[in-house]
């Protein structure tokens, strides 16, 4: 791939072929390497046939090789120019996110009620195959209509916690009818569930603020404990994704579209197909604003329990909750003019800066965190937006994987990966030992040098740096 | 011979599965995938599972095949182990799998998310069939 240099951190292949537009890649010559290590790159160009696509199919810096597009890949197209949606652009895992929340704990007293805190949040955290801790038709139903907001309404969680996520926790547009009877069957049942993989749920402290300012907007002060959460909407959404994707195939060929990878397959927003699938995508979005939000109540009530208070003692309110795996449309500048824009952002992270509207009063000041989860047993990264985003406002989802998942098994097994992060005075619960290893912190870029690039890139700005002091993974 | 092998990936899990026939790639493309979450050596087969899948070219067939499979899967809770495919005219066929419960069992790999079209092939090769899958996880 012939991509040259063009800034510092700012990688770039002009558009040959069937290319719409330029590939354009953010990350320092080290990360870059990585990245051509794999095929990610020859993704970022197959990415930029998709019809509709302007400016340029962009990779953030923890970019690696995916399925269709490349995790860190982000596409706009114009809607009302024949832009398509893509389902692969969103991922299998539909709303894929993650989940900030400050509690009113330091380290020493996390420290001293460590083993009731993970013990509470071992058996309270539904993970692995299993089922979520919450049921019920009618909720359900409600979800996946209003998301987190329905949640809510059902007594779980406040108010408050609709401010602090993206879309207040709501994807607009849902339609439960749009999706399958089979996704509902797969799906349904496992709402307010981790899953596995790459999903957990971490306990962290803040342990470097580097932009004070922001940091006491978003709630966060050193030496604070935090507790994040990464997951999706489980079965559910995967199963959305696969039905779209099946139909698209013939769909593509309806609208004379063709692509050089058939996961890229894609339709025009603004036709049947296209409308269908975006209404299916934002009801499994709905179940993963809410799955994360029913998480989150569920660890509020484990540690509360652990330490033998209230709720509302231990404090643990929302920082704020991203997606990284989702299709939107936005309005952004496409050289002097608004454009309505699709943009997909598969393993990126919307990234809206100071004065957006869509962002909650008391954030418009400082810009929309963003946050950047860091390999198990290292740490993550709280950034804030910025203005002049040069990727329609979007930074990167996490360190991004360097190694595959039997490398890194090879490398070391899954009781020596635990008997690391103990070491390093990390509590480990995990669902299954033996998956440890895959996520093992040497199988994952370096997050310190992702962030850095993002800062470096205009992506967004470093906020505050979060040190793991406890994992269950799924 | 083993009836699949893992190729790598950087994010997810691809495999190479080949067979005598075509039914039988397809079949071992299905006990590659639940293999790779659990160990298929210890799940007896006592439950049984029949779908239907259709595809218009060999490779939306085998996703089709090996999606319907999982969905089922995680519907039904079952860790499948066994697996019969008879292909059918226009495209389609008509499988059956068995297995067991799936909650207690541990995991050896993480649980298959989806089948992929990523990179996907069906084809002849000196001595048979080989069907070549990526599996997000």
């Amino acid at each position: 791939m012939d991509f040259q240099r063009t800034g510092e951190v700012t990688w770039e292949l002009a558009a040959e072929g069937g290319m719409r537009v330029p590939g354009r890649v953010f990350a320092s010559a080290s990360l870059f390497a990585k990245a051509e290590a794999d095929r990610a790159l020859q993704q970022v160009a197959n990415v930029a046939h998709l019809p509709g696509i302007v400016g340029a199919s962009f990779a953030m810096p923890d970019i690696h090789w995916g399925y269709g597009f490349p995790i860190g890949g982000v596409a706009a197209t114009d809607v009302a120019a024949g832009g398509v949606v893509s389902p692969g652009g969103v991922g299998f895992d539909i709303c894929c996110g993650v989940r900030l929340l400050a509690s009113a704990l330091t380290e020493e007293e996390f420290r001293r009620h460590r083993c009731e805190i993970m013990g509470e949040l071992d058996a309270r955290i539904p993970r692995g195959l299993g089922k979520g801790a919450v049921a019920g038709k009618r909720l359900l139903d409600d979800v996946l209509e209003r998301g987190a907001a329905a949640a809510v309404d059902a007594g779980f969680g406040g108010p408050a916690d609709l401010e602090r996520c993206e879309e207040r926790g709501t994807s607009a547009g849902a339609d439960p009818g749009a999706i399958s009877a089979r996704a509902l069957e797969r799906g349904g049942g496992q709402l307010g569930s981790l899953g596995a993989g790459n999903h957990f749920l971490e306990i962290q402290v803040v342990d470097r603020v580097v932009d004070p300012e922001a940091a006491a907007a978003f709630g966060l002060a050193p030496g604070m404990v935090t507790l994040m959460i990464h997951c999706g909407s489980r079965g559910l959404g995967h199963q959305v994704c696969t039905d779209y994707l099946a139909d698209m195939g013939r769909a593509m060929g309806r609208h004379g579209i063709s692509v050089p990878d058939r996961q890229l397959a894609c339709v025009p927003v603004r036709s049947k197909e296209g409308e269908g699938y975006l209404r299916a995508m934002a009801t499994a979005a709905n179940f993963a604003w809410a799955n994360r939000h029913l998480l989150a109540h569920t660890a509020r009530e484990a540690v509360a329990a652990a330490l033998g208070t209230s709720v509302a003692k231990v404090g643990m309110g929302l920082v704020f909750d991203v997606a990284h795996n989702l299709a939107k449309v936005e309005e952004h500048l496409v050289g002097k003019h608004s454009r309505r824009l699709c943009v997909h952002r598969k393993g990126a992270t919307r990234a809206f800066g100071p004065g957006h509207p869509a962002l909650p009063p008391d954030l418009r000041p400082v810009g929309q965190p963003v946050l950047v989860p860091g390999s198990m047993g290292t740490a993550s990264w709280v950034l804030r937006g910025v203005a002049d985003n040069p990727a329609f406002a979007t930074a990167a989802h996490g360190a991004g994987r360097l190694m595959s998942r039997s490398t890194a098994k090879k490398t070391r097994d899954g009781r020596e990966v635990m008997r690391d992060l103990e070491a390093e005075g990390i509590a480990v619960r995990p669902g299954s030992v033996s998956l440890l290893a895959e996520e093992a912190p040497f199988a994952y870029k370096d997050v310190d040098e992702v962030v850095d690039v993002c800062a470096r890139a205009g992506l967004a700005a470093p906020v505050a740096r979060l040190r793991p002091i406890g994992v269950v993974k799924g | 011979m083993p009836r699949y092998r893992v190729f790598s990936h950087t994010a997810d899990v691809g495999i190479v599965a080949e067979g005598a026939t075509v039914e039988e790639a397809f079949e071992n493309a299905a006990f590659g995938m639940f293999d790779l979450v659990f160990d298929l050596s210890g799940v007896p087969a006592t439950e049984a599972v029949e779908v239907e899948a259709a595809g218009e070219t060999p490779g939306e067939l085998l996703v089709a095949w090996l999606s319907a499979l999982l969905a089922e899967a995680e519907i039904r809770g079952l860790a499948l182990c066994r697996f019969r495919v008879e292909m059918l005219p226009g495209g389609r066929l008509r499988g059956s799998a068995a297995g067991s419960a799936s909650a207690a069992r541990e995991l050896r790999g993480p649980p298959v998310k989806a089948v992929t079209y990523h990179d996907l092939a069906v084809g002849e090769v000196p001595g048979g069939w080989e069907a070549r899958v990526i599996f997000d996880v």
